[in-house]
């Protein structure tokens, strides 16, 4: 079974886009989520992360990522509850623990955990959304002449992710079609053996590039591929949402603090710049087809294609409808 | 050879002279004393067995032993005037093209557009050119819809091709292929032979071509080198191959041409056609192929495996497909059975079924224990010693079933391939036996890719041995009644060999379950090559062959 994570060409705008625009778009959302730590923005940005996947079609990669994302979010919340025991809300004081010493859970380290959690979990669902609609080739075209090792390790990656995924699900058929008298796999012996099959398959890809001719210092050829019609759209998002966010970060729009006491801020810039971040994640909306002129009042329809109308412009008349 | 070829360089497409080579540390050489040439059009078979220097010889000619694989090399290769071991693969990969066996690997792109496109743009190629090469070889290849789809969506056939025409992209003068139909259906090997005869006489590529399977390609061929622990043990035409692999390497025969010899007809036919030419010329009459009666069940115990009404969705990451759309299927103690049909058909997904990886959607399945062998052996192998991978006396049970008592504390790499396979097989089979009884079904999904016929022979043998036909290979164990087989298999004459009765599914559904005898001799793409020379109901090896030739004479 194909890898949810796995790159999908599909007729949206995010991947129509130019690799530049689309990791322009993506990056600008997560350096959100790197510039803030107040929940609000940080949720601001897992919206504009799972609408942007939804409608590019990457229903399966995004949930996938958000499972993974509550699981990771949930982890780095109970380890810093235990961990951290600053704060001046005590929940629960847990005693002497080994290797933790004594452990109180505080209301604040449970917050700030909260906002790590958060953070981490938009940047997966952003890695996935990438994974899955960024078409890896051309990311790797574009690459190329500016840093041709760098994209010959890109390349194996790219193409090892979902071989290794593949070996990974075959390996685990395997594990569960074993006799109930053979040795238990487990989990050591197990990724010992997907790490040496990936090595194995990392040298068959990389022969393979080695005769597709990847180490030749071509020319660089011209005319690359023409850029899409959407990338001027994903650029000025991606330069807005810079710059909403440095503009509101000078504004106290990031107000939000955790120790000794949890405070967090939702002034009007805090509300604004999350708005605006959540709204950003229509960019990769298909825009309808335009319709040059309104339906006659009587309710007829006049055919935009094809119809009389379109016939009459081959006979060098221009259609007026 | 064709004239285009001619008039395309003199420069031989390929000229080896006293060729050795030795892997990074490897106690003898994989290459000694190797000297031949391929002209310009020309369509070279490469034959030998497992482990004769076949595939590296294909890696030295595309310059990846010694660039890639590092080792030692004496002597001189050259494709098209170009000094391979001094070139790298990069600077060859315009003038020659390598595919190798397992075409996942050989993909390196995600759409297929993509992947033809690579190598042009390597080069330097204009967008323009590049858009014309890539739309001319799919158009060859007879691939331009798969043009825009992601490579991991297509089959194994599919992604064949594409590697392919990625190889064939930049027009090279040579193309080499190892063992390219080895993971494909005889409907879909055949198309890749033809497929490259086509583009050898049109385009005038020289085809060096190796592969365990001759008679699928012999007759595509104009020349047949033939390897022996890294030496050209053969040179020369595929008459003269047939003639001198009866004396010194039967296992290189192929099925006609055993069927002539056993018959005591010469000129050995080097294909189909050649065969029933020869026979005719004899008057040998070919009778119209009639059904032969169905044999009585001879296995009248209560099913091992019951399918009613069986269907199986799969998700591969475009929409869901039904890939079993509601099989109905019995199978009894003791039965070995083919299971054919297809890349596709759903061989695979069936046996999964059965062993409880896949769930149904609809129908009934009912089975009583089941052991499956999936496609790749090696992933049951996770540990170093064959004793830790099977411990106690359920695992020593197991070991003695295959034949492997002898090597538990052997590491697991160091064994053969056969020898990996049964361990996998008896990891599998670990703790589903009562002592030393067998689960009612053993199953085993492709088990012959990449095999040579001496190992087809040996695993014909242990599934003779599970089926209760004869000894265990440790001749300790003996059984009434044995285990059912079922092999998932593509390899029509491997098939005639060990079953008794061939299942043939077509895209989801039965359409075909009868004796081996009348299911193999009954068709043309399912049909052993004896089968298709005598087409004599029920007459599918050599040895039937020709004991019917003796009764009709000439």
């Amino acid at each position: 079974m194909k890898s949810p994570f796995a790159y999908q060409p599909r007729p949206r705008p995010l991947q129509l886009a130019s690799p530049g625009a689309s990791v322009a778009y993506l990056g600008a959302i997560v350096a959100v989520a790197f510039l803030y730590s107040n929940p609000l923005v940080l949720i601001a940005a897992g919206i504009a992360a799972t609408s942007a996947g939804l409608i590019a079609g990457a229903r399966r990669a995004v949930r996938l990522a958000l499972k993974m994302g509550a699981s990771l979010g949930l982890l780095i919340v109970v380890v810093n509850a235990l961990v951290v025991d600053r704060g001046e809300t005590v929940l629960a004081r847990l005693g002497e623990w080994p290797l933790f010493g004594r452990v109180d859970v505080t209301l604040e380290a449970i917050v700030a955990g909260l906002s790590m959690g958060l953070r981490a979990a938009v940047v997966l669902v952003l890695g996935a959304v990438y994974s899955a609609c960024v078409d890896p080739d051309r990311v790797l075209r574009a690459l190329r002449p500016l840093a041709g090792r760098s994209a010959l390790t890109a390349s194996l990656v790219s193409r090892l992710v979902p071989v290794a995924a593949a070996d990974a699900a075959r390996l685990r058929d395997a594990a569960r079609l074993r006799g109930p008298g053979a040795a238990e796999v487990g989990k050591a012996p197990l990724a010992r053996r997907l790490l040496a099959g990936s090595l194995d398959r990392a040298v068959d890809v990389a022969a393979t590039l080695e005769l597709r001719g990847y180490s030749l210092d071509a020319p660089r050829p011209r005319n690359r591929r023409a850029r899409s019609r959407y990338d001027r759209r994903f650029y000025t998002v991606a330069a807005l949402l810079l710059v909403a966010a440095i503009v509101g970060r000078a504004l106290g729009a990031d107000d939000f603090q955790t120790y000794p006491a949890v405070e967090i801020g939702l002034g009007s810039a805090t509300l604004a710049l999350s708005a605006l971040i959540a709204l950003s994640g229509l960019t990769p909306l298909r825009r309808k087809p335009h319709r040059r002129a309104s339906q006659p009042a009587d309710g007829t329809k006049v055919p935009l294609y094809g119809g009389e109308s379109s016939r009459r412009r081959g006979s060098g008349e221009v259609a007026r409808v | 050879m064709s004239e285009l070829a001619i008039r395309r360089g003199a420069a031989p497409a390929l000229a080896l002279r006293d060729l050795r080579y030795a892997y990074p540390q490897a106690p003898r050489p994989a290459l000694e004393d190797v000297s031949f040439e391929v002209a310009p059009g020309e369509f070279v078979l490469l034959a030998g067995r497992s482990a004769s220097g076949k595939s590296t010889l294909l890696k030295a000619a595309c310059g990846l032993v010694p660039h890639f694989h590092g080792g030692e090399i004496e002597g001189e290769v050259r494709v098209a005037d170009l000094d391979a071991i001094a070139a790298g693969p990069g600077e060859l990969a315009a003038a020659v093209g390598y595919l190798a066996q397992d075409p996942e690997t050989q993909v390196v792109s995600t759409t297929v557009a993509a992947e033809i496109e690579l190598p042009l743009e390597m080069r330097g190629d204009e967008p323009a050119d590049r858009a014309r090469a890539v739309e001319e070889v799919a158009l060859a290849l007879a691939i331009p819809h798969l043009l825009d789809r992601a490579v991991d969506t297509l089959s194994g056939g599919e992604l064949q091709r594409v590697a392919l025409a990625a190889a064939l992209a930049t027009r090279p003068r040579l193309i080499l292929l190892d063992e390219p139909t080895s993971q494909l259906d005889p409907v879909a090997g055949d198309e890749l032979i033809w497929l490259l005869r086509r583009l050898n006489e049109e385009w005038g590529v020289a085809v060096l071509l190796a592969e365990h399977r001759l008679e699928r390609c012999l007759a595509a061929a104009d020349r047949v080198i033939a390897m022996e622990a890294g030496r050209l043990s053969f040179n020369g035409s595929p008459a003269d191959f047939l003639a001198w692999a009866r004396n010194a390497d039967p296992a290189l025969e192929t099925p006609a041409a055993r069927l002539f010899s056993l018959a005591g007809i010469d000129p050995l036919p080097v294909g189909v056609r050649a065969a029933r030419q020869t026979l005719r010329g004899m008057g040998v009459a070919h009778p119209p192929n009639r059904s032969s009666r169905r044999v009585s069940d001879p296995h009248p115990q209560g099913p091992v495996l019951q399918a009613k009404g069986l269907w199986v969705e799969l998700d591969r990451g475009e929409d869901p497909r039904d890939v079993l759309k509601g099989i109905d299927l019995t199978i009894r103690p003791g039965e070995r059975v083919a299971l054919m049909g297809r890349n596709g058909a759903g061989k695979s997904t069936l046996l999964r079924t059965a062993a409880g990886l896949h769930e149904s959607i609809a129908g009934k399945l009912s089975v009583d224990s089941i052991a499956l062998l999936t496609q790749n052996p090696s992933d049951y192998l996770v540990r170093e010693r064959v004793g830790d991978e099977l411990p106690g006396d359920a695992g020593l049970a197991a070991l003695r079933v295959v034949g492997l008592e002898g090597k538990v504390d052997a590491d697991p790499r160091d064994l053969s391939g056969g020898e990996r396979q049964r361990l996998a097989l008896a990891i599998a089979l670990a703790g589903r036996m009562e002592g030393e009884a067998l689960p009612a079904l053993v199953a085993l999904d492709e088990p012959t890719r990449g095999m040579d016929h001496a190992r087809k022979g040996e695993l014909v043998k242990l599934i003779e041995a599970l089926a209760g036909d004869g000894a265990f290979v440790t001749q300790q164990v003996t059984k009434a009644t044995g285990a059912a087989v079922v092999v998932a298999t593509h390899d029509v004459e491997f098939a005639s060999e060990f079953a008794d009765r061939v299942v043939l599914l077509g895209d989801g559904v039965v359409i075909a379950d009868g004796p081996m005898p009348e299911i193999l001799s009954g068709g043309w793409y399912f049909a052993t090559e004896v089968a298709r020379v005598l087409d004599l109901p029920g007459v599918v090896t050599p040895e039937q062959g020709a004991a019917a030739l003796r009764e009709q004479g000439p």
